[in-house]
């Protein structure tokens, strides 16, 4: 090792707290991109494992409407065309306790001839004692297999028999075996059973939900002729091609995520310049005489690179672990917003995948080198002289910020010219956001000198010459207080504009559920369709006025995967139901007799649809366009939503199911009473799920907040990355400044005196940047509802601002800035006087 | 890693019930069938499902099969312990009732170029439990049925063999006598629409059957003819296995149709005629615990007389008692071998690439019919890679009956051999 | 505030140690002498002699470990931190040989602030500035950072700061190091003539003769131990 490493490294080892600082910066950035992307990939592959892990080696699936596939077809198939290397599913959702799982039906010796299972024969797991698995599961109604994890889940060991509730019927269920974790990857959450059992529990008798294929790829002339056999409800998908359009549900959400990520990230750059920077300028006296001793420029820079490197390399390790750990955490919340929106996915564990940590260690090791660069740069071109003015960096920093701030405004006009071209892109949306972010981020050390000089003879004729000092000296050190307000601005305006985004999104879907749910109570099945005789006694009650019903369905159509709503209306059903492009007299006129459809606005932005366009749909007489009359104002998240009347349903499809059904009462009727006898009537046939409107409301609107929970978690993240930021910057003006301070102490400042100087030092700063952050916030509340929202989900949000929200930003700002200050401020205060007097 | 756990997830769901099938063909009582070799252990290894390895195909799983026969499910099985009435062609349909029951059909083709083939059509069907399940479900039921195709090409050396697998439920696989069809997918055996037509016509009511068995590769179309009545093997059709009691099954026969067809190998078409040979069982019960196997002989001669006979070799290598056979005249009499009444004496040996001695070359004697034959494969590799590994295929035949030289052909079966 | 005491500095037995490594140094051996209101000493020494622990002491930034100093009246062995820096506030003013101005306030808030710290009147703070920044000769210069100035204003400011509040005593370490001797001859006489109108105790650590020659007398420290220096007398080596 050259002498010249050794001074570096003995330098930075006599100060751990520099050396932790500049650690923990890189660390934290890389900690959250890693568990960002982690969590993100993470559901994403394990959706996909399951999707694999279900269609096995199939290349294609046939899909039928609404009420599956005839299994006669599949006989038909199997005996008269003589088609092999195909198997009949039946899936559907039980419950087991509170758990959701999905059974999937399946016929053993079929699926036999589908995949390849010249694989582990002894994965399964039995209860020693029975050995005939096979034989139960064929001929034991209620038998079942899952995989080690989620029979843990469940409590249950092989040989165990339990109950599960499939559309509302309790049936007797018995796990005959499971399978080895590792080899179960994919079938969490899955209960695995006969075709003949699913059918049974899921109320499905003669009905498939589809038919995995398996085709020759050599082979299109049985592609074509497989066409050709089919009903005319039916359609044939490549099995990637569902798998993909089921993934796309959730990209909007997963671009959402990443964009978060990148503001961690964009933080935690700031931060990682800011640790390295600072150990750089603390080391000036020590360069300058490396220099003076004949140490070339190119050598200081090298020298200091080269520690950079290894800082970026320790920290980005240390970063990829945390980021490993905090990504599990994140993954529970982000699975949990898939399950409640897109698709049923569980994940297990963490896909740690080669590209996410490539990312995060980029991040980590470019931020470093890219933050040491600057510094690194201009420690080379000190002169050789043993000291160097201070203001002399310091008019440097000034020359520069003129510059920052004209590319920030360039920054952000560019963002606005983005958005104003890009019509439909979420990516262009997202660099807009990221764009406007880095302008005005760029712009603000020119607002913070501004302010301080500004402000400090003010802060003079109140609190006195101390109280300029304090002011004076975030303008003076701009090249430390500029970065560690960015950071803690960019982190405040990230939460101002989100939570305004959100406080304005949860203001509209409350006002939206209020007016969708009309009917005074709610009554349905999970997974599966209400008794028919069961409704009709419903509706025969005194209480009940009148009833709608329900019946959501989803179909493959050329748009792909979309969900049906039948509606069959009460009169009070039809201002639920906001129409946003059509007079809805007009609409509702004919919304029974003739083939309309209305489509939800996030549908009709994501198809580019609008009243007047055709869409066409499986039918069970084959494809048929149907007339969109409306569209309508819907938060809901799932794929497409088309609303059709149940008289345009039955016409047309073979599916007489009811999945829920809203009751409108009499006045003057008690809906706890009436509740009460709902229960009475369904009890022993069917558990129903009875829910008041406002029950409804209160759960979707506890859902919308889970939602959130990540956007707030991240927004945590990036906060304390800001307020790590301040303490490192007010630690390294601190250490910079303990002559001045000890000046001070000698002219008799006392310590608490000192303290107090640096505190409203740190007060300052932190108002300043809640003072900057409020106007980028909401800027960027706009962007997120106008731009964002709308061009993810097609969302139209009402924007609308609580005072609080933007108090309490700037109080947050204030207060981070204050804890960030606390240990420089005491610190500070304990300088002392005599040091400055032996000088040279 | 990941890929492996990305291939893995529904395999092992479908290997698991693999091996499950194992256990349950084991255990379900294939044992007492030609199938003997159907003896793999559950939770053997994957390479018995391929049939290429060598793990133990030694004698059924006692345990196995003890735990299975004392097992409470058993008891509501029919029992094959007393003679019985056979009726035709009700006969030929299922017997639901009984736990296992197979039609095999096997023959001896040649082509109009004179190529010579063999084929083996084996539809087995299992009952899992004694009662039939009620259900909502078209799916659920207790009937299971296996099918084994096979066909033998002599003059290429060549054999094939594909496997089917199907519930008997929904029409996906089933049995039924009127009309008489047995089929699983598209692979059927069953009456001849015209039959009955010609029944009416015909003094005697023999049966008109057809053959329809495709796999990708290979495909056979064929029409029968019964040349002779059923054949009730055994005492009257009542085909005792060992000495206990029931452990018995029914048994008949049709030794000898007219077959004529289409046979395609790969692109190749050919018109093919030649002899088939029915055999019919079914019963409730398993082998002994001391029988190891069984070589089982189906020879049609050109005298118009046939032999089935088969041998059940012991454990300990010597020849069960139990072994017997049925000899039936031209004029399609039949006569009930017993074990002493009839001589196997192997003077060839195979052994498998795959591991296993078979014999491969017999002297057959029945001096009651002053029979001399001497049996010989007409190709060695006629071994069945199925979920259990068998040996079945074509032979010739060649001897003397009282001194007069007859010929003939015929199938031979055997299991118990692979290791 | 001009002191009414006869003695201003009263020095007895003072002792001062520093740890160095395993070792304890002595660098003040029971030292004792008298200083006079008004009067004006230099202390000479070579480096490390401890000069300046000695101006530290008596200026209450450090504690002896043996002795007793009396300043200003008031007794500051034992004295606690709090104690020693409201006595330091109001009655020591400093002047260094890095001059040790505040960067980021100007010339006049730099004086203000101990006016401040004082807790003088803003009003009267203000004259008071004024008329310095007039003593000093830097009337026009009151808004300037201190960057902006030459060594030898700045120390001029320096000066200007230390006597604003009146102090009894002046401390000077080096005042003149950093200047060249056109600036130091300025200084030097800004200090005794200023001094003098407010009657302030100078005690100043230099090795220069030159700057001895300005005061009423040297005391030479050496080994530990305080000896007086006739004026006429050369500087020692």
């Amino acid at each position: 090792m050259s002498a010249l490493l050794r001074a570096n490294i003995g330098f930075l080892l006599r100060h751990p707290w520099q050396l932790a600082l500049s650690l923990l910066g890189v660390g934290i950035g890389v900690a959250v991109i890693v568990a960002i992307d982690l969590a993100n990939a993470s559901a994403k592959q394990s959706f996909l494992l399951s999707m694999d892990a279900i269609s096995g080696a199939a290349t294609h699936q046939l899909i039928g409407g609404p009420a599956g596939i005839d299994e006669q077809f599949y006989v038909t198939l199997r005996v008269e065309h003589g088609l092999q290397g195909i198997a009949p599913v039946v899936e559907g959702s039980v419950s087991v306790g509170e758990h959701e799982l999905q059974v999937l039906g399946i016929d053993p010796l079929a699926e036999r001839q589908l995949r390849d299972f010249t694989h582990q024969v002894d994965a399964v797991a039995t209860s020693g004692a029975n050995r005939n698995l096979f034989r139960d599961l064929l001929s034991v109604p209620g038998a079942v297999l899952m995989s080690a994890s989620t029979a843990n889940l469940l409590q249950l060991q092989p040989g165990d028999h339990f109950e599960l509730l499939a559309g509302g019927r309790r049936f007797p269920a018995h796990l005959l075996g499971t399978f080895k974790a590792d080899s179960a990857a994919g079938l969490d959450n899955l209960i695995s059973t006969d075709i003949a059992t699913a059918q049974e529990w899921l109320q499905r008798p003669g009905r498939l939900s589809r038919i995995d294929v398996r085709l020759d790829p050599d082979d299109p002339a049985t592609l074509q002729q497989l066409q050709q056999w089919l009903p005319a409800d039916t359609r044939l998908l490549s099995a990637a091609g569902r798998t993909r359009s089921t993934a796309e549900m959730s990209a909007a959400f997963m671009i959402n995520l990443h964009a978060m990520s990148l503001l961690a990230l964009l933080v935690g750059v700031f931060l990682i310049y800011n640790a390295v920077s600072f150990s750089v300028l603390q080391r000036r006296p020590l360069i300058g005489v490396l220099r003076a001793l004949g140490v070339t420029r190119g050598q200081i820079l090298a020298l200091i690179l080269a520690e950079a490197t290894i800082i970026g390399l320790l920290a980005t390790v240390c970063g990829l672990f945390a980021g490993a750990w905090l990504g599990e955490q994140l993954l529970q919340l982000v699975t949990r917003s898939i399950n409640d929106f897109y698709y049923r996915v569980a994940v297990t564990e963490v896909a740690i995948q080669v590209s996410t940590l490539a990312k995060g260690a980029a991040a980590g090791f470019g931020a470093t080198l890219l933050a040491a660069l600057l510094p690194a740069l201009e420690a080379a071109s000190y002169p050789p002289r043993l000291t160097l003015a201070r203001s002399t960096l310091e008019q440097q920093a000034r020359r520069l910020v003129p510059l920052l701030a004209a590319g920030g405004v360039g920054a952000m006009l560019a963002a606005g010219a983005v958005v104003l071209l890009s019509q439909r892109s979420l990516g262009a949306g997202i660099a807009a956001v990221l764009l406007l972010v880095l302008g005005f981020a760029l712009c603000i050390p020119l607002l913070v000198q501004r302010s301080s000089a500004l402000l400090a003879p003010l802060a003079a004729r109140l609190g006195g010459v101390w109280a300029r000092l304090a002011l004076a000296g975030i303008g003076a050190n701009l090249s430390r207080t500029g970065v560690a307000t960015v950071a803690l601005a960019v982190a405040v305006s990230a939460s101002v504009g989100v939570s305004v985004m959100v406080h304005s999104f949860r203001g509209s879907v409350d006002r939206w559920l209020l007016q969708t749910l009309q009917a005074d109570i709610y009554l349905g099945v999970r997974g599966g369709g209400l008794a028919p005789q069961l409704i009709e006694e419903i509706a025969g009650l005194d209480a009940v006025e009148a009833i709608s019903s329900s019946r959501r369905v989803r179909l493959e159509t050329e748009r792909g995967q979309l969900q049906i709503q039948v509606l069959d209306m009460a009169p009070g059903s039809y201002a639920g139901t906001v129409l946003l492009d059509a007079d809805p007299a007009a609409v509702w006129a004919d919304f029974e007799q003739q083939d309309m459809l209305l489509v939800s606005e996030p549908f009709a932005w994501r198809q580019q649809l609008a009243a007047g366009d055709r869409l066409r749909l499986p039918t069970a007489a084959g494809e048929m366009a149907f007339r969109v009359a409306a569209t309508y104002q819907s938060y809901r998240v799932d794929a497409g939503t088309v609303l059709m009347s149940r008289a345009t349903y039955s016409r047309h499809f073979d599916d007489p199911l009811i999945d829920s059904i809203g009751l409108y009462l009499r006045a003057n009727s008690d809906p706890q009473l009436i509740t009460e006898k709902l229960q009475a009537i369904s009890g022993g046939r069917q558990q129903l799920l009875i829910n008041s409107n406002q029950a409804i409301r209160t759960q979707s609107l506890q859902v919308f907040d889970r939602t959130f929970i990540i956007t707030d978690i991240l927004y945590w993240l990036a906060l304390g990355v800001a307020v790590i930021g301040i303490f490192s910057a007010l630690l390294a003006l601190q250490l910079e400044r303990a002559r001045e301070f000890g000046v001070l102490r000698a002219l008799g400042m006392t310590p608490a005196q000192l303290g107090r100087m640096i505190s409203l030092q740190s007060a300052s700063i932190g108002l300043l940047a809640g003072l900057a952050a409020l106007p980028l916030g909401l800027v960027m509340a706009y962007v997120l509802i106008e731009v964002i929202n709308r061009r993810a989900f097609g969302w139209h949000i009402q924007f609308s601002l609580a005072p609080q929200l933007l108090l309490s930003a700037l109080a947050l700002a204030l207060l981070a800035a204050l804890l960030a200050g606390l240990y420089p401020a005491w610190r500070a205060a304990r300088s002392q006087p005599a040091t400055a007097m032996r000088e040279e | 890693m990941r890929e492996k756990s990305v291939l893995s997830g529904y395999r092992i769901l479908c290997a698991g019930l693999l091996a499950m099938t194992l256990s349950l063909t084991a255990a379900t009582g294939l044992s007492e069938t030609p199938l003997r070799t159907l003896q793999a252990a559950p939770g053997d290894d994957q390479d018995q499902l391929r049939g290429e390895a060598s793990a133990s195909q030694a004698p059924m799983p006692r345990s196995q099969l003890s735990t299975l026969l004392s097992s409470p499910i058993d008891a509501g099985f029919a029992k094959a312990d007393q003679p019985r009435t056979f009726r035709f062609p009700e006969d030929h349909g299922p017997h639901p009732q009984f736990r296992n029951e197979w039609w095999y059909l096997t023959g001896n083709l040649d082509s109009d170029a004179g190529d010579r083939f063999g084929f083996e059509l084996t539809i087995f069907r299992f009952a899992l439990t004694p009662a039939t399940p009620q259900s909502l479900s078209a799916w659920r039921s207790n009937q299971l049925y296996i099918a084994h195709f096979a066909i033998t090409d002599a003059v290429r050396q060549q054999f094939y063999v594909a496997e089917r697998y199907s519930r008997g439920a929904l029409g996906l696989a089933g049995a039924q006598s009127a009309p008489f069809r047995v089929w699983i997918d598209d692979w059927q055996i069953a009456a001849r629409q015209d039959a009955a037509r010609q029944t009416d016509t015909s003094s005697d009511s023999r049966e008109l059957w057809q053959l329809r068995a495709r796999d990708e590769h290979f495909s056979l179309d064929l029409s029968l003819s019964a040349e002779k009545a059923p054949v009730l093997n055994g005492v009257d059709g009542l085909s005792q296995k060992s000495a206990a009691a029931g452990n018995a099954s029914y048994y008949y026969s049709i030794t000898r149709w007219q077959t004529g067809g289409q046979l395609r190998i790969g692109a190749r078409h050919y018109n093919v005629s030649g002899l088939s040979w029915l055999d019919r069982e079914w019963s409730s019960s398993a082998l002994g615990d001391e029988q190891q196997g069984w070589d089982w002989f189906a020879l049609q001669l050109t005298d118009g007389s046939e032999l089935m006979l088969y041998n059940l070799r012991r454990t300990d290598g010597s020849r069960d008692s139990h072994s017997a056979g049925t000899w039936i005249g031209a004029d399609g009499r039949s006569q009930h071998l017993t074990a002493e009444q009839f001589s196997i004496d192997v003077n060839r040996h195979w052994t498998s690439p795959a591991g296993g001695t078979y014999p491969a070359g017999w002297h057959i004697r029945v001096p009651r019919q002053q029979l001399s034959l001497r049996i010989a494969p007409v190709i060695d590799g006629q071994e069945l890679f199925t979920t259990v590994r068998y040996w079945e295929g074509a032979v010739d035949v060649t001897g003397s009956r009282g001194g007069i030289g007859v010929a003939g052909r015929g199938y031979v079966e055997l299991t118990g051999y692979a290791e | 505030m001009t002191s009414t005491f006869a003695n201003s500095i009263r020095l007895r037995n003072l002792t001062r140690e520093f740890r160095e490594g395993q070792r304890l140094r002595r660098v003040l051996d029971h030292i004792s002498a008298d200083i006079a209101a008004g009067e004006s000493v230099a202390i000479r020494g070579r480096s490390g002699s401890g000069k300046s622990t000695l101006l530290n002491l008596v200026g209450a930034i450090d504690a002896a470990d043996n002795g007793e100093i009396c300043v200003a009246g008031m007794e500051l062995s034992g004295l606690p931190e709090r104690q020693r820096t409201l006595f330091r506030r109001r009655h020591i003013g400093f002047v260094y040989q890095a001059f040790n101005l505040l960067p980021t306030l100007n010339v006049g808030d730099n004086i203000r602030l101990v006016l401040e710290l004082n807790g003088v009147a803003a009003r009267s703070a203000n004259l008071r500035v004024k008329e310095l920044l007039a003593a000093v000769g830097l009337a026009d210069r009151a808004s300037s950072l201190p960057d902006q100035l030459s060594g030898g204003e700045q120390q001029r400011v320096a000066i200007a700061r230390a006597l604003s509040h009146r102090p009894a005593v002046l401390l000077a370490d080096e005042p003149t190091g950093n200047l060249d001797d056109d600036s130091a001859k300025i200084v030097l006489e800004l200090l005794q003539s200023l001094r003098q109108t407010t009657g302030t105790t100078l005690l100043i650590a230099t090795h220069s003769e030159r700057i001895s020659s300005f005061c009423d007398r040297a005391l030479e420290l050496e080994q530990g131990r305080l000896r007086p220096v006739a004026s006429s007398e050369p500087a020692s080596p």
